[in-house]
């Protein structure tokens, strides 16, 4: 059951109140936003501090900040403009710190499985040790003052990635989100905003921050995710019996493990499938978390950043099959 | 509930205030009343537009002739808030306030935060605290002038000695 959920992760926005927020802030603003807080933090809890990278986005070249948009670790809207911009990253890659994103900081904790307090936790400690060195923008009525007043109040977006084949497969997921959406939830594809779902990969997110609490809208989002669970292993038990299933996921490992080229599209699909076998107990000699790590690994900037090499679209197909070949012989 | 003005049936929802050649007229209508001779909710088409717009979220709610006013620390108007969908700044919140509002009702609900508090929201109150003393006297002072002006001196003794008592413990 615990496959289902692949990863947690607990956003907080805040911003300075002595600074335009970044749409309406000078290319020197932005310059002393993002050195006040680099200071807040390295002048901080040296504990914390001494883990962190400090990036300028636009000393990356565009692979390397794409990658960063693959493992999560930034938006595409972050990468779409890296004047003004810079990242604090933890060197475990769990824990950073976007500054000039929508808001002068977006904090972002991810963990594996589904640990929505524990993320919550470590967000709000970070949070709290920027506080005390910063001020920011905050309202009693309206709590933390966003860009946009979608994130006014707890500035928080917390989510759970789900890997959700069976329900997709019997197309129950569009039903699911209509629910949702009355209790302050929303589910998409985890690609985020405005993306199709790929290797039946979606993100489970609060909807509301104005009027909650984090702790009830962590909790609310912590039953729903696991009634989708409960849900998901179900519609698995229903499917996995099938010789058609059983079939499909049988070949989805015998392409990945012999095809010389591969596209990123087929690859996660193919993935997938081979997830849904690890859970039903059909695929004994891969892990679920082998396949996590390749769903991420096959991805174009970040296999490109990992070879160390750009590609043409045609040899990096090529470098993902053998990629593939190679992890799962 | 008041009855509608025109049909006399159902419950009044809307209030119609005009003035025609200075004469001033004002009447309640139900809602279907209300549509049929034209009253429709100025705001009515908001909702439909919020859905999946993020820019519009406040572009049905600007008054014409307050657009000009730019928010003194960072410059943004109403009109450019309600197009981009973004806030200027902290004090923009503050400052477009009432237009903002509707807005926020629409999305959060009619809500209050009640979440985690950030240390600068403290440290006002904790400046608040210092000053009623001050505020109170000169509140009294108030009271005082008017309780004379209205020649109610027996208040005006009260407010007196106790801002002689209230003084006197400085």
């Amino acid at each position: 059951m615990s496959d289902i959920v692949i990863s947690t992760r607990v956003r907080l926005a805040r911003n300075l109140k002595d600074y335009p927020f970044p749409c309406r802030l000078s290319r020197q603003g932005r310059e002393k936003v993002i050195e006040s807080v680099r200071d807040a933090l390295i002048n901080g809890n040296s504990a914390i501090a001494g883990d962190f990278k400090f990036i300028k986005m636009n000393g990356l070249d565009p692979q390397q900040s794409v990658s960063l948009v693959e493992k999560h670790l930034v938006s595409p809207e972050f990468i779409s403009d890296s004047e003004g911009r810079a990242l604090l990253l933890s060197k475990d890659e769990s824990l950073s710190i976007m500054l000039n994103e929508e808001d002068h900081i977006r904090l972002q904790v991810i963990k594996k499985g589904l640990a929505l307090e524990e993320a919550y936790d470590i967000a709000d400690k970070l949070d709290t040790l920027l506080d005390e060195r910063l001020e920011f923008a905050f309202d009693e009525r309206l709590g933390y003052l966003t860009q946009c007043p979608t994130n006014l109040g707890t500035g928080m977006r917390a989510s759970v990635m789900l890997h959700l084949p069976a329900l997709e497969k019997s197309k129950v997921i569009s039903r699911i989100s209509g629910n949702l959406s009355k209790l302050g939830l929303i589910i998409r594809g985890a690609h985020g905003e405005g993306t199709e779902p790929k290797g039946a990969m979606y993100q489970l997110s609060n909807q509301i921050t104005l009027g909650i609490s984090e702790k009830a809208a962590i909790e609310n989002l912590k039953n729903i995710a696991n009634q989708l669970m409960i849900q998901e292993e179900q519609a698995r038990e229903r499917i996995c019996s099938s010789i058609d299933v059983r079939d499909t996921i049988a070949r989805s490992l015998g392409i990945l493990r012999s095809a010389l080229v591969i596209t990123h599209d087929e690859a996660l699909k193919l993935l997938s499938n081979v997830r849904l076998g690890i859970s039903s107990g059909q695929i004994k000699d891969v892990t679920a978390a082998q396949v996590d790590e390749l769903m991420t690994a096959v991805e174009p900037a970040t296999l490109s950043v990992n070879l160390g090499k750009s590609l043409s679209p045609h040899d990096r197909d090529i470098e993902r099959a053998t990629l593939l070949r190679t992890k799962l012989a | 509930m008041r009855k509608c003005d025109k049909c006399g049936a159902q419950n009044a929802t809307t209030h119609v205030k005009t003035i025609i050649n200075g004469e001033l007229t004002e009447y309640d209508l139900c809602s279907a009343c209300a549509h049929k001779l034209g009253y429709t909710n100025v705001f009515s088409d908001m909702e439909s537009d919020f859905s999946n717009l993020l820019g519009s979220f406040f572009g049905n709610v600007l008054p014409a002739r307050t657009q000009s006013t730019r928010c003194e620390f960072c410059g943004t108007t109403y009109a450019e808030i309600a197009n981009s969908g973004h806030v200027g700044c902290a004090n923009c919140y503050t400052l477009f306030a009432d237009r903002l509002n509707p807005s926020i009702v629409r999305i959060h609900g009619n809500a209050a935060h009640c979440g985690k508090h950030s240390k600068a929201l403290e440290q006002e109150k904790a400046a608040e605290k210092e000053k009623p003393k001050q505020d109170t006297v000169k509140d009294l002072q108030e009271q005082l002038e008017k309780a004379v002006a209205r020649q109610d001196f027996e208040r005006a003794a009260e407010l007196r000695d106790k801002i002689r008592e209230m003084e006197g413990s400085k």
